[in-house]
């Protein structure tokens, strides 16, 4: 892995793998957004995605985050090819495989902060008291476990976006999507923030960034820059490496 | 996804819009405290009906000749054309099974007199003796009056009309109305209105004051009957008592061909008029079709304000839909699938609803208490109402959330998530 192309061997650990992707749009004339796009991401990895804006790397992540399907092409998620799927099994997958944490952290506004980090097991179909044991776990690692009953308007923004990403972890997803997720925060908070997405990676998950700052990319392993719809080089960053998955931290 | 946890959501974003929420409802509230409260009136009415008239009496019949308005009562005071002559009354007196029939007729007073206190316009009934036996009036004081004779029998109404009390053997007089003739006479008894309670009492005039007189010589209004070429007397209605109330069917086809066929009546009645021969059971009968329809009519104007709040919810999720557009696509991304989010909005509409109907349900029935306390009827209550309310309820929260439902799950999740 490293060159964006999925070998053998990579495949094998590969978590999320897209292959030849093409994402067109029909806006009175076809308009390519994603073009020939492979990109492998390995269990355990922390990848951080930087391009301009148009560059395709939003329609990238709603790829892979099951959002959206491609134009042509596979995009498998733990081994399973997502691309045909209707729009209720995307919603299915996403619920079990995918965590989400966005710029502008889109908790449900009367919901409390455990009822919102609850929230995906609910869809699931996870019995009352579990949901409400798991979330509250995971609002006590995030240290909002004095917060578990404020709803999102009586929270500070960076404690919003710790709701967040305690939400997006509570399915122990295979991997944990953060678009922008320091994009609305001051830099103290996004350094919070950033340091936590680390607790989460180094414990053992699959994360992906998008973010258009390199200070904020450069807490990843590597670097894929997309450019016209095509990943357009990978930087590798070295450093950290994986715990093993015995002990991740969900 | 967990129904408790769905209605949790649901009814937190009601709670949250507390006025929005009382604002949409009132329609489904009015809609269906209206039906409930006109719904509970009517039953009340009829009830009061079938409880004052049914089992009562039921051995009687009017006999009148109508014009053929639909559903008027036959029976009301004055109504009808006077076309019995004395020997139709006769006539009817004789047929198998009728134990006794007398003729009901009156005039017009432009006042009564007794002693120096004058009561105005009062109505004289002018029958035979026979009168208060086949009406089941009891004398309660004196004596039913002789034909040919100047005497009266007052009721106990009309006997409390005048100032200081009527009693038997005081001296009345009337001045005929039109004429001005002035007529004496001697009250000889005092009847008591017939155990009958309530609106159809008063329908039938019962509980008004009335003044009985003997046709003869009180009653002027005569004809040459077409069959002996003599002048009679003619009456509007002729009230009939049968001997066995098994049989009172059987008698009223033999008085209704008997005036089709060789009454004077049957001449004399105008071309567009029509024998009616009731029993107490028709007359009830045809006043619980009449307070039916007006049941009917009102609740179908009631429903049609049902209709109108559920456009109302409707509306209101259709808003509470865009303004949420967001969430949606978040819960969506989260895992929510279709079905999801139509039941989260679909029982937000539900709720609303019921919410609706129950509060309705209690002001309808509050209102139809006032009401018929008021009026003075039973009150009449059925439990079945209350659960239509709710499957009503039910249902207008279906109807009404239902698009809004779908309309939220067919969202993109993506264009959700950039909705603002």
């Amino acid at each position: 892995m490293g060159d964006g192309t999925p070998s053998e061997d990579a495949r094998a650990e590969a978590v999320v793998s897209l292959t030849g992707v093409y994402k067109v749009y029909e806006l009175g004339q076809p308009v390519p957004v994603l073009d020939d796009l492979s990109l492998t991401l390995a269990e355990g990895s922390y990848t951080a995605i930087m391009g301009p804006s148009g560059s395709g790397k939003s329609t990238l992540l709603n790829l892979i985050g099951c959002l959206d399907a491609p134009t042509a092409g596979i995009v498998e998620i733990d081994g399973r090819d997502v691309t045909t799927l209707s729009e209720d099994e995307r919603a299915t997958v996403r619920g079990e495989k995918i965590g989400f944490v966005f710029q502008t952290f889109n908790l449900l506004p009367r919901l409390s902060s455990l009822e919102n980090v609850a929230l995906p097991l609910v869809f699931r179909g996870v019995a009352r008291e579990e949901r409400r044991d798991r979330a509250a776990e995971l609002l006590e690692r995030v240290g909002l476990e004095d917060r578990m009953d404020h709803r999102p308007t009586e929270l500070s923004g960076g404690q919003r976006q710790r709701v967040a990403v305690a939400r997006a972890l509570v399915n122990r997803p295979t991997i944990v999507l953060a678009d922008e997720p320091t994009g609305s925060l001051d830099s103290e908070t996004s350094g919070q923030i950033l340091d936590l997405l680390d607790r989460v990676h180094a414990a053992g998950n699959t994360v992906l960034l998008v973010t258009h700052e390199r200070t904020v990319a450069e807490r990843a392993e590597r670097i894929v820059h997309v450019l016209d719809g095509t990943v357009e080089s990978v930087e590798e960053l070295g450093g950290r490496r994986t715990a093993s998955a015995n002990d991740r931290w969900t | 996804m967990d129904v408790i946890e769905a209605l949790r959501m649901s009814w937190r974003s009601i709670t949250d819009h507390k006025l929005r929420s009382a604002l949409t409802t009132l329609g489904v509230i009015i809609g269906v405290a209206a039906v409930i409260a006109f719904v509970t009136l009517g039953a009340s009415l009829q009830a009061d009906i079938v409880q004052t008239l049914a089992g009562d009496t039921t051995d009687v019949m009017y006999v009148s000749a109508e014009s053929q308005t639909e559903g008027e009562i036959g029976v009301l005071p004055s109504r009808g054309q006077a076309v019995f002559t004395d020997r139709d009354v006769d006539r009817i007196r004789r047929i198998d099974g009728v134990e006794n029939a007398v003729p009901v007729g009156g005039f017009a007073t432009a006042g009564v007199a007794h002693g120096d206190d004058t009561v105005g316009r009062q109505f004289v009934t002018v029958t035979t003796p026979g009168y208060f036996g086949v009406n089941d009036q009891t004398i309660v004081a004196g004596r039913t009056f002789r034909s040919g004779q100047r005497e009266v029998v007052v009721n106990q109404q009309a006997a409390r009309m005048f100032r200081g009390n009527v009693s038997v053997g005081d001296e009345i007089t009337f001045t005929r109305a039109g004429s001005g003739e002035e007529l004496n006479a001697t009250v000889v008894g005092i009847a008591k209105s017939p155990d009958r309670s309530g609106r159809v009492q008063s329908l039938v005039g019962d509980d008004r004051p009335a003044i009985y007189a003997p046709a003869d010589p009180y009653y002027e209004r005569t004809v040459i009957a077409p069959s002996t070429r003599s002048e009679q007397r003619v009456y509007a209605q002729v009230l009939v008592r049968v001997d066995d109330v098994e049989r009172i069917e059987a008698v009223q086809g033999r008085v209704y061909s008997y005036l089709t066929q060789r009454s004077d009546a049957r001449v004399l009645k105008a071309q567009g008029n029509q024998f009616e021969v009731l029993t107490h059971e028709q007359i009830v009968d045809q006043i619980e079709r009449i307070s039916a329809t007006f049941t009917a009519y009102i609740t179908g104007v009631a429903v049609i304000s049902l209709v109108v709040g559920a456009i109302g919810i409707a509306n209101i999720i259709l808003v509470s839909v865009t303004e949420r557009t967001r969430e949606i696509g978040v819960m969506k991304a989260i895992g929510a699938r279709r079905r999801d989010i139509i039941q989260l909005f679909l029982l937000e509409a539900i709720l609303l609803g019921l919410l609706g109907s129950a509060i309705g349900s209690v002001v309808g029935l509050a209102s139809g208490a006032l009401a018929t306390a008021v009026i003075g009827l039973p009150l009449e209550v059925r439990p079945i109402w209350f659960v239509v309310a709710v499957v009503v309820g039910l249902l207008v929260g279906i109807a009404s959330g239902l698009y809004p439902a779908w309309s939220a799950a067919r969202t993109d999740p993506i264009e959700a998530l950039r909705h603002e």
